[in-house]
């Protein structure tokens, strides 16, 4: 889907992303993504009534906001006549909110769209077994003292072990496996080897942390002040070791297929939480009104694959984004595939190298292209900065954006791969 | 159409209405009263009538009680007395009318208003939450006259019925169905059918001894002699604590409730206008109501609603303790607040010192954790401009140096609209000068908050020369909105409040000087009134900030200003700030303070007499006086009842003298100036007395 008028990315920040269980576990989802909602909203001059509709991904809705969107909305201080949704694609679900929001504004439907995406993975709740639900439901209706009684006779502990909801969610349902088994099959399927996820992890790490040193990451982090004390002020990523070194990552053990495996908790996404936000509105209208915006939306594609290898999502949501560009993997001068594993995204960059892999899945007559090492990724990735589901998606257009603002690029391609086996693929445009 | 309405339906239910046309509230005029003693005279003969309702014509109105301004014309005990029991009479006839009686209570019900529907058989509430039930009659130096210190004690028991006529506080309906004041409650907008409903359920016997049933005051604190015994001994405590003995209307109230308990109804309304007799013509009462009156005119300085559509973004420069006070008001009260800073830290201690305030909230039950988090999310920070462009109104409340502030002002102005209103938070430098190096000085007012932001209600507006009024309009809005009291102040060095308050300080100083004690000045002052002496009050402020706002005095009045010259060696020791370092009048520890006597040493005036306890007080007090009447005819202030005002929110005058000026006008304004002259004469000019106090001319206009 190429854009007839490119769609105006005017601002986006992101909060910083923290490791679950830590610095910004104490917020819920809608508390979290409130805060670069009214930080886009002020960085970029726009009152409470300047935005036409506001949509945010969202993958773990919380219990206790239904349609999160609509709550961020509120708290961060958007006028309560303006309309809100929240989307949902898995992980790309950051990327959804903002081509849904450019569909919209293309269709004329609204103007202004403020998009984004949130995920506090630390309170994703544990819940309680189909067995124990019944158990109460079945107190709830025994009405006499012998009827309780036998209620209460059913009761079994084991009925206490809860359902890990974060586990749960990362399980494909359609073929039943964990997410680090997908990545585990693209090991197989591409031979990647350990030594080679590790290396990849190292660089992610080390790329993170020179971003962080040099200041490139602060431009796009709203600095958080940390309830419930607030006498820290969180200003970075907490995912990135700055002393990673090669042989801490060799010493962890498989983590998803203990005997055989090749994939480890190393060489996996960071569980995180984080918000980010951006505003999309027209290309004439941000240039009628003189502003200075990010970058712009060209085009984008979802496609579908193989549940059992997902992780293959960017090469394929690529192929058909090139297509109807009319591009090459060549004219995209950098380049952001979410790290989802170190193997998912060194079977894509093989997958894109090789012809057989074109001719067999995508159709084509020849391979895609090679990505040169030097345009991919380059602060660093979700190895070493983290996950947070939702949230990602967006996060990958801004740091896109900021970067090619920064190495005054052109075009850039944000890919990532999406549980149940789909792909998403943005081409984006600085000028 | 007549004040008060009356009709009878065909099911047997009569309904009296009150809505007094030409007012905005409904109150217990002495025509409405008599108004409504024929119309009961009349309604007590009617057979048909089985049930009366008694309620308001007005939206969120029931009765806001008696009207004052008659009570403020009652000169004298007999007039007073004459007065009250006619109105007793009156109520009581609802007491006695021949069929059922029920006040349907729909927004404040206060003073006269409740002591009238105490007169009922029954008492519906709302849910509405301008619905308030009180005696707030102690805050105007008198008691519940109309039969209120009789009805609620015999209603709810003397514990219960204290606390609400001691200390004049409202409660909601819910709370007045719990304290049994009230016998249920109603949906706000289904509340006449919903009264309707209950008043013919209480038309059945059984019904009807159910509720009453459901009254019954229990306890042993209410029911036995040693039980009551301990309830007036820990109310006259609590009232002692608070009013310092000065009020004499709550003890008067505990008084008549103590003597009357178990007494016959109208022995014990006699007891209540007598005391009500005696306080009523007291100069204490007339000062209360005096500013009572100020204080609701004072309301009418600043205008939510206009606030609301002129500010929806509003930063603070500066952020800190003040910075951080300022941010809760603004977030409390809806609006969203832009903190900037030089460092995360900074900042940080502002969220926490808001955060701190939102907590005492939390922990009082007025606010849930849940509020909390969202107004504490639309508190933002930022080390530099980023959203700016969208504020509206910038408050500067960076520390106080007039250069380091006309730098930060070059450097703001670049970075918001020509229209954001620029207001300096500054307790003394000057706003003409800082408005002078601003590019659109239209814009530019100085907005003084008083510290700590959260529990002083005094906001002084000052005006550069060159502000645009409308500009001074929406600040006095913006503060109204943050709920405070604005009052506008002309630009002259201290402003207002500190010009008056620290000569007091100075003069503190010169009689330690002198020899008196530090504790015996503070007390004398504590005696006077003032909720701290005046030493206390310069260690709790901090001394070198006090100092340097005294020499700020100093180099802009000249020498009638001239700090005291212990001040020299005080300014020269670090570790003598006051309470921050734990050591300046006083020596602070965590149980207390002591007087840190070592500090005389410093500086003793050679050779003169220690001065008498009566001239200590009229030093302190009158270098006030003096200091307030130049500002009267500098034209500082409007007049002398916002200075009054200023000085009572600003400072803690005690509000029961009525007011600074209004002070020295009862004592006499020639008398004063007589005295002044004579202080003058010992020891100095700084006593020269201002010229409008030698005219005889009362000083509240």
């Amino acid at each position: 889907m190429k854009f007839k008028e490119r769609i105006a990315i005017v601002e986006g920040v992101r909060t910083p992303m923290g490791k679950m269980g830590t610095t910004l576990a104490v917020f819920e989802a809608d508390d979290l993504g409130a805060i670069p909602v009214r930080e886009v909203m002020l960085r970029a001059g726009f009152g409470p009534k300047d935005i036409d509709e506001v949509i945010i991904g969202n993958c773990a809705q919380p219990a206790h906001a239904a349609n999160v969107a609509r709550v961020i909305a509120i708290k961060a201080g958007i006028d309560k006549h303006v309309p809100a949704m929240t989307v949902h694609r898995n992980c790309a679900s950051g990327m959804e909110a903002i081509t849904t929001g450019a569909n919209r504004i293309t269709l004329g439907e609204s103007k202004v769209v403020l998009a984004g995406g949130v995920e506090s993975m630390s309170n994703i709740p544990f819940l309680y077994r189909k067995e124990m639900v019944v158990f109460f439901t079945n107190l709830m209706r025994s009405k006499t003292i012998s009827q309780k009684l036998k209620t209460l006779l059913s009761f079994r502990l084991k009925n206490l072990v809860p359902i890990i909801g974060l586990e749960v969610g990362l399980i494909d349902p359609t073929c039943d496996l964990i997410m680090g088994k997908t990545a585990e099959n693209l090991s197989r399927d591409f031979f990647v080897t350990r030594s080679e996820q590790d290396e990849f992890a190292l660089r992610s790490h080390q790329l993170a942390s020179a971003a962080i040193l040099a200041g490139r990451l602060q431009e796009e982090i709203v600095p958080v002040v940390l309830p419930p004390k607030y006498s820290t002020t969180m200003v970075e990523d907490n995912g990135p070791r700055h002393d990673q070194s090669i042989e801490s990552l060799a010493r962890l053990k498989p983590y998803f297929d203990r005997k055989v495996g090749t994939v480890t908790v190393g060489t996996s996404s960071q569980v995180t939480d984080g918000a980010a936000a951006v505003i999309l509105m027209k290309e004439s209208q941000a240039k009628a009104e003189g502003r200075e915006v990010l970058g712009y939306l060209k085009a984008y594609e979802y496609a579908g694959l193989d549940p059992a290898r997902m992780g293959l999502g960017p090469v394929y949501a690529t192929s058909k984004l090139l297509d109807s560009c009319k591009m090459s993997l060549a004219d995209m001068e950098l380049v952001e595939i979410n790290e989802a594993f170190a193997a998912q995204v060194i079977g894509c960059l093989r997958a894109f190298e090789s012809k057989a892999f074109s001719q067999e899945f995508l159709g084509k007559k020849d391979k895609l292209g090679s990505i040169d090492m030097r345009r991919l990724n380059v602060n660093g990735g979700a190895l070493a900065l983290g996950h947070p589901l939702g949230m990602t998606g967006t996060r990958l257009v801004i740091t896109l954006l900021k970067e090619m603002r920064r190495k005054k690029k052109q075009t850039g391609l944000a890919t990532l791969c999406i549980g149940g086996g789909q792909g998403a693929a943005l081409l984006l445009e600085a000028n | 159409m007549s004040d008060i309405g009356f009709k009878i339906e065909q099911n047997g239910i009569a309904r009296l209405t009150f809505n007094l046309k030409a007012e905005k509230v409904n109150k217990l005029t002495s025509k409405i009263m008599s108004e409504m003693s024929d119309l009961l005279k009349e309604a007590a003969r009617k057979p048909d009538i089985k049930v009366l309702i008694i309620d308001s014509g007005k939206q969120d109105m029931f009765i806001a009680g008696a009207d004052i301004n008659e009570i403020d014309a009652i000169s004298d005990p007999e007039s007073a007395i004459k007065v009250v029991t006619r109105g007793q009479h009156i109520i009581h006839q609802i007491a006695t009318l021949p069929f059922l009686t029920v006040a349907l209570i729909n927004g404040p019900c206060l003073g006269g208003g409740l002591e009238l529907a105490l007169a009922c058989d029954f008492r519906v509430v709302t849910d509405n939450p301008k619905t308030k039930l009180g005696l707030p009659e102690v805050n105007l130096g008198i008691i519940p006259g109309f039969g209120g210190t009789q009805r609620l004690p015999k209603l709810i028991g003397v514990k219960d019925a204290l606390d609400l006529i001691l200390t004049g506080k409202h409660i909601d309906g819910n709370k007045a169905v719990k304290l049994h004041v009230a016998d249920k409650l109603v949906n706000t907008v289904f509340r006449d059918q919903q009264t309707e409903d209950f008043a013919v359920l209480m038309l059945h016997e059984k019904q009807r001894q159910n509720v009453i049933l459901s009254r019954r005051v229990r306890g042993f604190l209410n029911n036995t002699t040693i039980g009551r015994a301990l309830v007036y001994a820990g109310a006259k405590k609590a009232v002692m604590a608070k009013s310092k003995g000065q009020y004499p209307a709550p003890l008067a109230a505990l008084k008549v409730v103590r003597r009357t308990v178990g007494l016959h109804i109208q022995k014990g309304l006699d007891v209540e206008a007598q005391a009500f007799g005696k306080l009523a013509p007291t100069q204490i009462s007339k000062n209360l109501i005096g500013l009572f009156f100020l204080s609701e005119a004072l309301k009418k300085n600043g205008s939510v609603s206009a606030a609301e559509s002129r500010f929806s973004q509003a930063a603070v420069l500066g952020a800190g303790l003040m910075g951080g006070g300022i941010a809760w008001a603004l977030s409390s009260n809806g609006i969203p607040v832009r903190l900037k800073d030089i460092s995360h830290d900074a900042i940080a201690q502002a969220f926490q010192a808001a955060s701190k305030i939102y907590g005492s909230f939390v922990k009082r039950r007025k606010l849930t954790k849940a509020q909390v988090t969202s107004k504490m999310g639309m508190i933002t920070g930022t080390l530099d401009y980023g959203g700016f462009a969208s504020t509206d109104v910038v408050i500067e409340a960076i520390p106080e140096n007039i250069d380091l502030k006309i730098k930060i002002f070059k450097e703001l102005e670049k970075e918001i609209r020509p229209d954001t209103i620029i207001a300096t938070n500054t307790s003394a430098l000057d706003v003409d000068l800082m408005a002078k190096s601003l590019k659109h000085p239209k814009r530019f007012v100085g907005m003084h908050f008083f510290s700590p932001v959260n529990r002083m209600p005094l906001v002084e507006v000052i005006p550069s020369a060159k502000t645009d009024p409308a500009v001074v309009q929406a600040i006095c809005d913006l503060a109204t909105k943050m709920g405070k009291t604005p009052i506008v102040v002309q630009n002259c060095p201290g402003f207002l409040v500190n010009r008056i308050l620290l000569p007091y300080v100075n003069e503190a100083v010169h009689l330690i000087q002198e020899g008196l004690s530090i504790e015996e000045v503070d007390k004398l002052m504590v005696q006077f009134g003032m909720p701290l002496g005046p030493l206390a009050l310069a260690d709790e402020v901090g001394l070198d900030v006090g100092i340097k706002v005294c020499q700020i005095l100093e180099s802009g009045y000249g020498s009638r200003m001239a700090i005291p010259a212990l001040f020299h060696p005080i300014l020269l020791d670090d570790t003598l700030r006051g309470k921050k370092t734990g050591k300046g009048f006083y020596i602070h520890t965590e149980t207390g303070k002591t007087p840190n006597t070592a500090i005389l040493a410093l500086h003793r005036s050679d050779s003169v007499a220690k001065p008498s306890k009566e001239e200590a007080i009229d030093r302190l007090i009158l270098r006030m006086v003096n200091e307030g009447a130049l500002c009267l005819e500098e034209g500082i202030v409007k007049n002398a009842q916002e200075l009054d005002m200023a000085m009572i929110m600003g400072t803690g005058f005690p509000p029961f003298r009525g007011g600074l000026m209004k002070y020295a006008q009862e004592r006499g304004v020639i008398a004063i100036s007589k005295r002044l002259d004579e202080l003058a004469e010992k020891h100095g000019e700084r006593f020269i007395s201002a010229a409008i106090l030698r005219k005889d001319e009362p000083l509240w206009k």
